[in-house]
């Protein structure tokens, strides 16, 4: 089998796969909305934490993925790497704009406020805006490896804001609520949200990889074609 | 407690929107240039 029809095969399965994860979100979708209790308080509009959280989990995983492969690009030189920093970083900026418009969705009946620029907001905001720029600057640079080395640059920066994004509720004064499960100490969530909870992250996880794995082979396709158009061009 | 059910309707569809939007662009663009 050659390169070519190994990236095919694998953009094929993962298709399929993309699939499975839309059926099981609209799962998740069920069990969030029919078969978890209503929090008191905030009554429906609290359920919106089984897509924003998940979310918001998966890009900040999607972006310890473009951090971590970045910053091994820049030593081994390996394009593989390259490519898989910039699949994650397009998947995880889907995610993170899911975040950013379930959020205010949220907002509004709970704060009162679509948006207010409180430390956490602010900061995927601009997580968000860096991420555009690495996708914009790669489609800028056209030498492989020069686009690579600049990207794997910006893909760590972009990373480095994570952490500061989930530590922001203990560092600054803000609106948004502290973390529920991942807290030093046990979950204060009660059991049947929780479980709903989990449920939904391993469902987007899954979602997610597929993804992922699709726009990685075809990345690899993409590359492949290159190579081979350029080899000919020098035949 | 709060009658707020339309706006977790409107996120939850908004989230399915997005994530069906990007899966349908990607399993295209797979295709036509795979």
């Amino acid at each position: 089998m050659t390169p070519t029809e190994a990236f095919e095969r694998a953009r094929r399965r993962s298709a399929v796969w993309i699939g499975i994860g839309l059926l099981l979100l609209a799962t998740v979708y069920v069990r969030a909305l029919v078969f978890t209790p209503a929090e008191v308080v905030q009554g429906l509009a609290q359920k919106i934490f089984y897509v924003h959280v998940p979310s918001a989990w998966v890009a900040f995983l999607a972006f310890g993925i473009v951090g971590v492969s970045s910053a091994v690009y820049l030593f081994l030189k390996d394009p593989r790497l390259d490519l898989f920093a910039s699949s994650a970083a397009e998947v995880g900026m889907v995610f993170t704009t899911a975040v950013l418009v379930t959020g205010p969705i949220w907002g509004k009946p709970i704060w009162g406020t679509w948006w207010t620029w409180d430390a956490r907001l602010t900061l995927t905001l601009f997580l968000w805006f860096v991420v555009l720029a690495y996708l914009v600057l790669r489609t800028a640079v056209h030498e492989p490896s020069q686009r690579a080395r600049y990207s794997a640059v910006l893909g760590i920066l972009g990373a480095l804001l994570v952490p500061f994004i989930h530590v922001s509720v203990y560092l600054f004064r803000t609106v948004h609520p502290m973390p529920v499960v991942l807290r030093p100490g046990k979950p204060t969530l009660p059991g049947s949200m929780l479980a709903t909870l989990l449920f939904s992250f391993a469902v987007f996880m899954l979602f997610f990889a597929a993804l992922l794995w699709h726009r990685y082979a075809l990345a690899r396709l993409a590359d492949a074609r290159a190579h081979a158009a350029a080899e000919r061009d020098d035949a | 407690m709060p009658d707020n059910g339309g706006f977790m309707v409107a996120a939850y569809v908004a989230a399915a929107v997005i994530y069906l939007a990007y899966s349908v662009y990607l399993v295209r663009k797979g295709r036509t240039k795979g």
